[in-house]
């Protein structure tokens, strides 16, 4: 009598594991397969909100260097045209005449996104205060 | 009792301990139902400029723009004029998404700026990708 209990027992703990362990599995390659390991590295090119219209504009207002992309990917620095990877060069010789001067990089819509990420990284690697501007016409 | 005992063997053979194995698979799969991200993927991968300022960057929605400009989500393409309803519906799956434009170094910096400017105004933090 005893030994029957005992072995009811012994079927109660021995179940039967096999369809979990199939469900287990296939869940287990569905996320294997659809696992994305997402490795991405940016910089932020955002820009700050233009302010409203009717501020005045602050009266010291610090000098600006312009940097002008045209739509072949041609630079030029205050209206002197440069290649592209001598404008940082230019902008600091310009930063001697004008201390404190802010960047402007204008880009022409069918301008390369290469050099913008080019400029953009050059001029923040410098510590220099920088804004992006997308226009149509030459500067 | 030769054949008794051969049966015995033969039993013991067939009851592997499984216990260990099912410990790991279930760690494994624990591991991959929680690193997994439901990401739409844009379907190809831009050469993107290098750039030496750039952050680590874990975004949820992925914009690529290829070197002809087309702005390609979850593998098809689009124009600009039509992305801005898509990017809404996306924005509102996951609101609190991060977002990147993985652009190629020839594309339109008019193209990749309008993309994020969308995406500004939808209130997306967005970065540009970097190689």
């Amino acid at each position: 009598m005893r030994r029957n209990r005992r072995r009811g027992n012994d079927d109660e703990a021995d179940v039967d594991m096999t369809p979990m362990l199939d469900i287990v599995f296939i869940m287990l390659i569905f996320f294997i397969v659809t696992a994305v390991f997402l490795d991405e590295t940016g910089i932020d090119l955002t820009q700050p909100p233009p302010p409203p219209e009717d501020t005045p504009p602050p009266p010291n207002q610090p000098p600006a260097i312009t940097v002008y992309v045209d739509e072949n990917s041609q630079c030029s620095v205050d209206g002197v045209s440069s290649t592209c990877n001598g404008v940082l060069a230019r902008i600091e010789r310009q930063l001697a005449d004008k201390p404190g001067a802010s960047v402007i990089l204008r880009f022409h819509p069918n301008a390369k996104h290469n050099v913008l990420v080019q400029l953009k990284d050059g001029v923040d690697g410098r510590g220099m205060q920088s804004k992006i501007e997308v226009i149509e016409g030459a500067a | 009792m030769a054949r008794r005992s051969r049966t015995v063997i033969e039993d013991e053979g067939t009851e592997l301990n499984m216990t260990p194995m099912l410990d790991v698979v279930f760690i494994l799969l624990i591991f991959f139902i929680v690193t997994s991200v439901f990401v739409k993927t844009p379907g190809l991968e831009p050469i993107e400029p290098e750039a030496t300022t750039d952050v680590e960057w874990n975004p949820t929605i992925l914009v690529a723009v290829d070197s002809a400009s087309n702005i390609w989500i979850d593998k098809r393409p689009y124009e600009i004029e039509e992305i801005r309803p898509i990017l809404t519906a996306l924005r509102d799956e996951t609101p609190k998404a991060n977002a990147i434009i993985q652009a190629d170094r020839d594309a339109d910096v008019g193209t990749v700026m309008g993309v994020q400017e969308l995406f500004q105004d939808l209130g997306v933090t967005t970065l540009v990708g970097t190689e």
